[in-house]
């Protein structure tokens, strides 16, 4: 590809100044539906971007004995990571720099955020943030399994390990999630777990340990960690969208050209949206629940579904039946 | 394991009012705990040794905020009793109603601030929005939806008119829906049954051993409400039922409270239509002869005491108030021993604390140790878990 | 026995149906300023004193809780039952420490009141020490 519309892409549309727009856009709208459910206004369409700015212009405040370097590159890490993942989530069609395998890659650099949210915690010498980092990684270690498994399947099913490739593939094939709705579910399930929204915002529980890992961090660090949990919310809707439900690819009849990538975009937006419909009515329908009981929920239904799920991919397409 | 601290307070998003928590864990599991409750200490008992009969009304009502109308009851029907003042039964009835709608409007917050407790907001943002309703009827009849000043030496200071009474019967129904909906809420909703079912749990004896009361100890059995067994104001009057539970944990105390919302709609809409004519008012002494009186009252929290010593002046010669809360925390220290970090804030909310209300003096050792170290008075607990001493 | 396992899924969801439900009404805040908020008739708001009815008896400030009430020189002949006699001194009322009992009013001995709460409940200002009287 040229390398000035490379370029463009990655930089721009639909690279990073794109994922950071869409990133206040869809908090935005979570927040907003969630006040309507509750029966409030919500905030205006500015406020995450106004909160963003707000946050970045206040002092930043080094608890006594913090590692300064260390924690100051923390969020910094965060954001790089979620950044990158997006790169290889097709938006407009399939992603320039895909190869086979970019969905491994993209597993991997979105469990950076939380470690480096448990850096920040471990760093910030305060047992609050402790408590909050160790719960942050036990968290990942059980929906990891399940989530990655998940969205393993359609990746078997497919026949390739490229997010683009198996995109490309639903064009003129039912949606995986209309196959493998076990592992649509699990992976919404997962999203929600891997984002750390409620039900499972254990390692935030306010009212338990005040902030956990964020109590410390503040003005800028807390301003590019926030941006950082909003973007992976855009890339892990993009990726479910790209796996399960066909991502931005058109049918057949579309003229390729500007045409299909309109198309695809259009179809990525509202796809993404619809996914953050449901993950938002689950935020706001549920309460937080215990990091032993979801040790239990996580171990005995969603780990034993995802294999389910794998097990019946693997069977049928020993049986050559779905590809 | 390693021991850590998790301080819980004086400042943390999960108390209301400042106290000072000491939870000393293993990982995620509490074993000891340490308990300060004197931050909100005002002085209020030695201030009101210093006001007449008259002026002291409004200071007791600001005890607490939540309970404020419970404060000023029990005070002015104490001195009542000790002058030998007849108040109308027009007036008892208009107490009566003004009383359990503090307890509804009580319950409610209590409702909201326990789901918020654990993370459930939706729950939070309904019940307080129809707690609205309460207060806004509250302040139709009293003119301030907190500290509502009804309550003077012989009756109350206001009239209910025939139309505000219609009015409130009016809106009624609309809560008593919504009630049952929030009770199919908790008994349903899968993250509350999770968090509150089987957390906290104090059995009968140990409810009865350790004195707790209120809802507290009415989910776990005992059969103990004020208002059945020392019946003041209309509630002799009045036909309404005591509610209670056999759990014994958050959930039992849940059921319960939604239990008593709906038995204070029932009080408010009889004492409402049966509302007896008469003064709201009768001329009452300046002086209180000698005497003491101990006088008890059912708050939203549960049993409150007023201690009333007169010495034949216009002023209390002593006043001691024992609240509610101030019964229940020995409670929450035991039953916190053993739980998960995760439980505290539900715990602690499950006893409805009213800090204002409970705060005694704690006496400040700085010198002679390596770090500052608080020992309390007598009525507050340290709690170790394995020597067993409470 | 469908019809129940139907109906006990409705309850099941009977949250999300209000949560849908509020999705669509129209939200129960009320937007405070620009929205104005609905004060009842006996609503105890902010003090007032009215010069033209006080006498000078000083029972207001005598019965304030607060303390907020201090007598103060206000010279002003005043007519009261057909005579004429010299009101000496006058109430000044601290807005800030008035906790709005109404005590005040009811122990003020003329009618119309010369010292009375009204239904202004916002009670905002800049100046600790301003006084009313």
């Amino acid at each position: 590809m040229d390398p000035f519309f490379l370029l463009l892409y990655v930089l721009v549309f639909p690279g990073f100044l794109f994922l950071a727009a869409y990133a206040l856009f869809l908090a935005y709208l979570d927040r907003k539906v969630g006040a309507r459910m509750q029966h409030r206004v919500g905030p205006p369409l500015l406020q995450p971007l106004a909160d963003f700015v707000k946050v970045l212009g206040k002092e930043v405040i080094d608890p006594r004995g913090v590692d300064r370097p260390a924690f100051d590159a923390a969020p910094l890490l965060a954001l790089a990571a979620v950044m990158t993942a997006f790169l290889y989530v097709p938006v407009i069609g399939p992603s320039p720099v895909a190869f086979q395998g970019d969905l491994v890659l993209v597993l991997y650099l979105l469990t950076l955020p939380t470690v480096a949210l448990f850096l920040v915690g471990w760093l910030s010498r305060i047992v609050y943030s402790t408590v909050g980092g160790v719960r942050a990684v036990t968290q990942l270690f059980i929906y990891e399994v399940p989530f990655f498994l998940a969205l393993l399947a359609p990746a078997i099913a497919a026949g390739t390990w490229s997010i683009s490739g198996i995109t490309a593939l639903q064009a003129g094939h039912p949606w995986f999630a209309l196959l493998q709705p076990i592992g649509f579910v699990v992976a919404l399930v997962g999203l929600q777990a891997k984002l750390e929204r409620t039900p499972f915002d254990i390692p935030e529980a306010e009212t338990e340990i005040v902030a956990g890992p964020w109590t410390e961090l503040t003005g800028r660090r807390l301003a590019l960690m926030i941006l950082a949990n909003e973007m992976s919310l855009v890339v892990g809707a993009g990726l479910v969208a790209a796996l399960f439900l066909g991502g931005p690819s058109v049918p057949a009849w579309v003229p390729a050209g500007p045409v299909a990538a309109l198309a695809g975009f259009a179809l990525f937006l509202v796809k993404t949206i619809a996914i953050l419909l449901v993950l938002a009515s689950v935020k706001v329908m549920t309460g937080r629940i215990r990091i032993d009981q979801l040790n239990d929920v996580g171990w005995k239904y969603l780990a034993n579904a995802a294999l389910l799920q794998v097990a019946l991919v693997l069977f049928m397409g020993f049986w050559g039946v779905g590809t | 394991m390693v021991e850590i601290t998790v301080p819980i307070g004086p400042q943390h998003p999960a108390l209301k009012e400042p106290v000072n928590f000491k939870v000393f864990a293993e990982g995620e599991t509490v074993v000891r705990l340490e308990l300060d409750v004197s931050y909100n200490h005002r002085g209020i008992e030695k201030a009101a040794e210093q006001r007449d009969f008259i002026r002291v009304v409004p200071l007791l009502e600001r005890v607490c905020g939540i309970c404020s109308h419970s404060h000023g009851t029990a005070f002015v029907k104490g001195i009542e009793e000790i002058m030998g003042v007849e108040v109308s039964p027009r007036a008892q009835y208009i107490r009566t109603i003004v009383a359990e709608l503090e307890r509804m409007h009580s319950h409610l917050l209590w409702l909201g601030v326990a789901a918020h407790e654990i993370g459930f907001n939706t729950l939070f943002m309904w019940t307080w929005r129809d707690r609205e309703v309460v207060q806004d009827i509250l302040e139709e009849l009293t003119g301030n939806r907190v500290n509502y000043g009804m309550n003077e030496i012989g009756g109350v200071r206001r009239d209910i008119p025939p139309a505000q009474v219609k009015k409130t019967l009016s809106l009624l129904p609309g809560l008593d829906e919504r009630l049952v909906k929030y009770r199919e809420m908790v008994r349903r909703q899968e993250t509350m049954i999770l968090r509150f079912r089987g957390v906290g749990k104090i059995t009968k004896a140990q409810a009865l051993s350790y004195g707790t009361v209120g809802p507290t100890a009415r989910a776990s059995g005992v059969d103990y409400d004020v208002r059945k067994d020392d019946p003041y104001i209309a509630y002799r009057e009045i036909p309404w039922n005591v509610v209670t539970s056999n759990d014994g944990d958050v959930y039992g105390r849940t059921v319960v409270r939604i239990g008593e919302l709906a038995e204070s709609l029932g009080i408010v809409r009889s004492c409402l239509e049966g509302l007896p004519d008469g003064p709201v008012t009768v001329d009452a002494p300046k002086k209180a002869p000698t005497g003491e009186i101990l006088s008890r009252y059912e708050a939203p929290r549960g049993e409150l005491c007023h201690y009333i010593r007169t010495n034949g002046t216009d002023k209390v010669d002593r006043l001691d108030i024992r609240t509610p809360t101030l019964a229940n925390w020995t409670s929450v220290a035991v039953c916190l021993v053993g739980q998960n970090i995760a439980d505290i804030p539900v715990i602690v909310a499950a006893i409805d604390p009213c800090l204002s209300c409970t705060s005694r003096m704690a006496v400040v050792d700085t010198e002679g140790r390596a770090r500052p170290c608080l020992s309390c008075t007598s009525r507050m607990t340290v709690v170790r878990g394995e020597d067993g001493e409470a | 026995m469908t019809t129940v396992w139907i109906t006990d899924l409705g309850n099941r969801f009977s949250v999300l149906r209000e949560m849908l439900r509020n999705l669509v009404s129209k939200p129960s805040t009320i937007c405070y300023p620009f929205e104005k908020v609905p004060v009842p008739e006996g609503f105890r708001g902010r003090v007032e004193y009215i010069d033209e009815n006080c006498i000078g008896c000083g029972r207001c400030s005598r019965v304030c809780p607060a303390d907020a009430i201090v007598m103060v020189e206000g010279p002003r002949e005043m007519e009261v039952k057909g005579k004429k006699l010299m009101r000496k001194k006058k109430p000044e009322v601290a807005i800030f420490r008035c906790i709005r009992c109404g005590l005040c009013e009811e122990h003020c001995p003329q009618d119309p009141k010369a010292i009375r709460l009204t239904c202004e409940f916002s009670g905002a200002g800049e100046d600790r020490e301003v006084v009313v009287g």
